[in-house]
């Protein structure tokens, strides 16, 4: 009998089928991955079964008994645990706290502080997941993170687990590491569905992939019969190029240089403790690293929303240190934001207003402090034409486009402005195969037309396949650098995690220098 | 001079100022710590300061007043609640229209009732002294003694009652569910949310408690103090209540404290308005002071102060 | 299904705008007023009379209008000139998402500013003095909120405190200056009477031949017109409109566009502040003719302006005719209170009961437009693939 049944699930939102009659069987000590792209409706429907969202029809079996999920209460309370892909834990309280909150060891409402703290730590020598019961989980590097979530589904009791995109955030060895504990779960008697985009993941971990496409299950299949070309069809629903297609760099001057950065946290760590690099015209230097060692805070000293506390950035032997982003957008820096509804666009100005965003104080599209409407408007429907946006006016509020056409917008903008460097940190997060692949061309034609590009991304593939040369940084320092095509994941990954020389790694190959200002 | 200015009286002084204020101030920590900004205290304050006269005067219990003061703090909190918690309305503006009401709504019946604006009747009896020990006498320990009493056991029972619970709201808050609760609904509700922990009724529960604090606030203020209700009598202290839990770090006993030095400068003022001799100094100066200490403590320490991450922000289930 | 979704963008013409707009304000203003009423029967009054007087108090009758006697209008429209002024102070604010709560502390410093002022430049002529006082007023509400903008914009102190505590601190320093330094001669705490030189001219006085009797409304009242449309206009087509819109939406992404947040709250709490002291210096240089401490005391215009923001929704249009609402009101309720006993302060129940429902209002809209949005999404992502 399976613990997991989905018969026929439909979740409606207005004007869209999220869950179009989606079926779905999760047998006990299986590992099931749910694989579709970003808008599938994979998340939809395990909210569904976590109880945080209330389906429109179908039935739900646990242990072959229909249940009704309505609250994740009674989800946990039926064996389900998840780990969500934004973690739920409160930063400002302690691994022992986010994990019994909600069950918490207490005698008339006073917590019984001693007893939590043994559990946790039994559950985690038990699993093997190891953390300090008493951290902040503030303090915690994101993989400890995702292990502090993985005890709190495994203290509820939970018996079958939801794990949605768990690897967004980790590095390669990170990822190894999640899926022995997952295996080791499984060999316990757990079951786990795994909910993900990426083909890799699938092969060396699923024992079935269940594949969905615009909220319809569209098949089922195992790693044994299948490869990843094969999953990306069914995935898409088309052939799909997995490479991008690159001529070689043809580097030229020195556009940005960035020497011995100190730049602290909010708070007022050092965020990076001397980071120097070099972008040439022409070329796309790819930053890798885990979530949080820093990549965030050289984007923002850069782009001038961050001072530096030490050290020198300049362009085009400009210096930009200190300025502000006023300045540092006259003097040619183009930014995309990792965040576009926050840093990149004002969500209720209109298409137009937000194609000027950075430039409104300037000519043409201001003469006297006062803003040129017709100007405006003029270039705000050039270059929604340029970057194919789709929307019906000018006049359409960005938040009422799609996640695809934001970014197009936000690119429209930045890369329409003409500049030196092109500063691009997390492009294509969130977004679906087409617009990842349009983004990826024009980035890959910004090169080609003599920009320098700076691209910082979680996903190693992304940087991979686009960079000139990659550089991995670690708490806060550059901890290696790679020419393009001399570097496999296995050793980027190495780096990513604080591997250094020293280490039995596998050695650097000829041409790949250990760069950074700081050293190692 | 100035030294015989710092007398014990000063010091008890301070404490009977501070007592609304960290009321108050607690309140608003409580109702923050939930994610949710309580503006109104002001006007909890305010109906709980009329409503504790009023009921009062109508039965001649003082003690049922300070229970109608509660009760009409916990009526006015629970709109608040409802604006901005189901409703999910902008709780500043939810805020601004309590403390709107309140003024409206006091005023308004303080009229229809009196037949008069401005103030309401007196009541005949404040709440006295907890305590009533002899002093007197001559000789260093008599006078010792004067001082411990008067520091420490000259106070009416809301005095005491808000040093009560600020300890136990600061005990409860890290060391009970409900308190571990509540400081995850106002950093991150979503987590709760996705343990089982309700986060609209753990919202609910922490305004009403700030309105039935800022109702004893009120009692403090009109059934302790004044003896009277006048018209917008609370005068800014929801504000400066807010101001101290801020300084106090979204703590109760911090907010008590904060509030125990807001109170010292309302205390310096009283003092300095009767010692002057003469109008060297005009009225008007002494009354700025508490306003002027409030801002220049937030200018210095507002920098470091960081507040709950959710608060303000309404909680909406997918 | 992509392929059938309609446009989000439907064409409408100015009229069905404004309706759409405008409709749930009046609707809430026309609620408020039904719960004001039960309140009014509640208390043993009889809010039909209560009504008809307010109405009558606000507007007159047309036995009066007749006679081209507006006395009564005229009323209103100068109890609507302070608020129209603090209304787009406080709209202002709003739209760089400040809440100067404080604005009646701004409005003091205004008001004793034109009263001192208008004492030294009596002499000069009326088209020399009046404008160098309404400047001076400006400048001295500015002052005023200069201080909380910085500290909002260097340490991050919220508004809603240090304007707050800067109104207390106003009252007490304007109380201190009309019963010390510019006290009358009489030794009352007022200031003497300002030259006529300097008074603002009434609409019979400007328009002798609509108003054919004495009426209290004021050229202050076209001054705030001007200025609604100069704000509509700043906030529309300049950079700096631009600027503070922006940051009142997103002061993250308005950061990265190189638009400062610490000097854009500046701005916008000073030009706020500016708003608020003509509110004060129009009362003084139109109405009053002096500055006197029942002005100072109170609660004042300051706060009412909030209601009056929120129910133009920030717009400064709009506040024009929600001030002349709240103006009718407040001119009414003596009148009320006269013929049907019900005490004033039912006026500012109302005020509060207004943006209960206006501020539930703005919820539910958001709601709605935020499921449309969500349903454009995950269209909008299937078009894409």
């Amino acid at each position: 009998m399976p613990v997991l049944e989905l018969r026929e699930i439909t979740k409606v939102f207005p004007g869209v089928r999220a869950n179009d009659r989606v079926s779905l069987v999760l047998e006990r000590g299986e590992i099931v991955a749910l694989l579709g792209e970003n808008g599938a409706g994979k998340s939809t429907l395990m909210n569904v079964v976590y109880g945080l969202l209330a389906p429109d029809g179908g039935e739900i079996l646990v242990d072959g008994k229909p249940v009704r999920i309505r609250t994740p209460r009674e989800a946990i309370d039926l064996g389900i645990g998840m780990v969500h892909q934004h973690f739920m834990l409160v930063q400002t309280l302690t691994v022992t706290e986010n994990i019994i909150m909600g069950h918490e060891p207490s005698r008339f409402g006073v917590i019984d502080f001693a007893t939590a703290r043994a559990k946790v730590r039994e559950l985690s020598l038990r699993y093997g997941l190891k953390v300090d019961p008493g951290a902040r989980v503030a303090d915690l590097s994101v993989g400890m993170q995702q292990r502090v979530e993985i005890l709190k589904a495994l203290y509820q009791g939970a018996r079958i687990l939801i794990l949605d995109e768990p690897t967004a955030v980790l590095s390669p060895q990170e990822v190894g590491e999640l899926f022995g504990v997952v295996r080791s779960l499984v060999t316990e008697g757990l079951s786990v569905v795994l909910i993900t985009h990426k083909l890799d993941e699938v092969m060396g971990a699923a024992d079935r992939v269940v594949v969905m496409r615009d909220g319809r299950v569209v098949g089922e299949t195992t790693p044994a019969k299948t490869d990843q070309v094969g999953l990306a069809r069914m995935m898409v629903g088309r052939d799909v190029v997995l490479t991008v297609e690159r001529t070689p760099a043809r580097p030229g001057e020195t556009v940005l240089e960035v020497r011995d950065l100190v730049v602290l946290d909010e708070r007022r760590l050092e965020a990076l403790k001397g980071v120097g690099l070099t972008v040439h015209a022409g070329e796309i230097v790819g930053i890798a690293g885990v979530d949080g060692n820093g990549q965030t805070q050289l984007v923002e000293a850069i782009v001038g929303l961050k001072r530096p506390q030490s050290g020198s950035i300049s362009l085009r032997d400009k210096d930009i240190t200190h300025a502000a982003p006023r300045a540092t957008i006259h003097a040619g820096v183009s930014h995309v934001p990792e965040d576009r509804q926050r840093r990149g666009l004002v969500l209720e100005f209109d298409l137009a207003e937000n194609l000027i965003l950075g430039d409104q104080r300037d000519a043409p599209y201001a003469r006297a402090g006062i803003m040129r409407t017709r100007v405006i408007d003029e270039a705000a429907r050039k270059r929604i034409g340029d970057y194919d946006v789709r929307t019906p006016s000018i006049r359409v509020l960005a938040g009422n486009l799609s996640g695809g056409n934001q970014q197009k917008l936000v690119l429209a903008r930045e890369m329409g402005r003409d500049p030196d460097l092109l500063v691009a940190a997390q492009p294509t997060r969130g977004l679906d195969v087409g617009a990842i692949e349009f983004v990826h061309r024009r980035i890959l034609t910004e090169r080609d037309g003599g920009k320098a590009v700076l691209l910082v991304s979680m996903e190693l593939e992304e940087i991979m396949s686009l960079s000139d040369r990659i550089l991995v940084m670690y708490e806060g320092r550059i901890a290696a650098e790679f020419a393009a095509g001399e570097a496999d994941a296995e050793r980027i990954g190495f780096f990513m995690t604080g591997g250094s020389k020293k280490d039995h790694a596998p050695a650097p190959q000829a041409g790949t220098a250990v760069a950074g200002g700081g050293g190692l | 001079m100035w030294l015989s200015f710092l007398t014990p009286d000063l010091f008890a002084s301070a404490i009977r100022m501070a007592t609304p204020l960290a009321l108050a101030a607690i309140g608003g920590t409580i109702c923050e710590r939930s994610g949710v900004v309580n503006i109104a205290l002001e006007g909890m304050m305010l109906v709980g300061a009329f409503f504790g006269v009023v009921v009062t005067l109508a039965t001649g219990n003082v003690w049922l007043g300070v229970v109608a003061a509660i009760v009409a703090g916990v009526l006015l909190s629970a709109i608040h609640a409802f604006a901005s918690v189901t409703l999910r309305m902008d709780q500043v503006v939810s805020g601004t229209a309590l403390n709107i009401l309140a003024l409206g709504l006091t005023g308004f019946l303080m009229e229809v009732i009196y037949g008069h604006p401005g103030a309401t009747n007196g009541i005949a009896h404040k709440i006295g002294p907890v305590f009533n020990f002899p002093t007197g006498g001559t000789g260093v320990l008599a006078t010792i003694w004067s001082w411990v009493d008067q520091i420490v056991f000259s106070y009416t029972p809301i005095v005491y009652v808000a040093i009560i619970i600020a300890i136990v709201a600061q005990w409860a808050m890290y060391r009970t569910r409900w308190g571990l609760r509540l400081r995850a609904l106002g950093e991150h509700p979503r987590a709760a949310d996705t343990v089982g922990v309700r986060v609209q009724a753990g919202r609910y529960v922490a305004v009403l408690i700030s309105g039935a604090l800022g109702g004893l606030a009120g009692a403090n203020l009109t059934l302790e103090q004044v003896g009277v209700f006048s018209d917008n009598m609370t005068s800014g202290r929801g504000f400066i209540a807010l101001a101290a839990n801020i300084f106090g770090r979204w703590t109760p006993v911090g907010s008590y404290l904060a509030s125990l030095l807001f109170g010292f400068a309302e205390a310096i003022e009283i003092r300095m308005q009767s010692f002057q001799q003469g109008n060297q100094i005009p009225v008007q100066f002494f009354l700025m002071l508490p306003y002027v200490l409030v801002v220049i403590v937030l200018a210095g320490f507002m920098g470091r102060a960081v507040g709950p991450a959710a608060i303000g922000k309404p909680y909406e289930k997918e | 299904m992509s392929e059938t979704h309609e446009a989000p963008v439907v064409r409408e013409n100015l009229w069905m705008k404004v309706l759409r707009t405008a409709g749930v304000p009046l609707l809430s203003v026309v609620l408020a007023m039904a719960i004001g009423s039960i309140i009014i029967a509640a208390s043993g009054k009889d809010p039909v009379l209560a009504f008809g007087a307010l109405l009558k108090g606000a507007f007159g009758s047309p036995e009066q209008w007749q006679i081209g006697n507006f006395r009564a209008f005229g009323d209103t429209i100068s109890r609507a000139t302070p608020l129209a002024f603090a209304g787009l102070a406080i709209a202002f604010g709003f739209r760089a998402n400040l809440f100067n709560i404080g604005a009646n502390g701004q409005l003091l410093l205004g008001a004793v500013t034109a009263a001192f002022l208008g004492l030294v430049l009596g002499g000069q002529p009326t088209w020399v003095a009046i404008p160098l006082i309404l400047i001076g007023a400006a400048l001295a509400g500015a002052a005023w909120a200069f201080i909380p903008a910085i500290l909002k914009a260097k340490v991050g102190a919220h508004e809603v405190i240090t304007t707050m505590m800067f109104s207390w601190i106003a009252l007490y320093l304007t109380s201190w200056i009309i019963s010390g330094p510019l006290k009358d001669a009489a030794g009352n705490s007022q200031t003497p009477m300002l030259p006529q030189a300097v008074w603002l001219p009434t609409m019979d006085q400007l328009l002798p031949a609509v108003f054919r009797t004495p009426v209290r409304a004021h050229l202050g009242f076209i001054i705030a017109v001007g200025l609604a449309v100069l704000v509509w206009w700043i906030l529309k087509k300049t950079t700096l409109g631009y600027g503070v819109r922006a940051v009142g939406f997103n002061q993250w992404a308005a950061q990265n566009g190189g638009i400062s947040i610490a000097i854009t709250t500046v701005y916008a709490l000073c030009i706020s502040g500016a708003l608020a002291g003509l509110a004060g210096a129009s009362e003084v240089l139109g109405v009053q003719h002096r500055m006197f401490d029942e002005v100072s005391a109170g609660s004042g215009f300051g706060f009412t302006g909030i209601a009056v923001a929120l129910l133009a929704k920030n717009h400064p249009i709009a506040v024009i005719f929600s001030a002349i609402l709240f103006g009718a009101l407040s001119a009414g309720a003596g009148m009320m209170q006269l013929t049907a006993n019900v005490p004033d302060k039912i006026i500012m129940i109302v005020q509060a009961l207004i943006i209960f429902f206006v501020g539930a209002e703005t919820v539910i809209t958001w709601f709605i437009k935020r499921r449309q949005k969500l349903a454009l999404e995950r269209e909008g992502d299937s078009d894409v693939a």
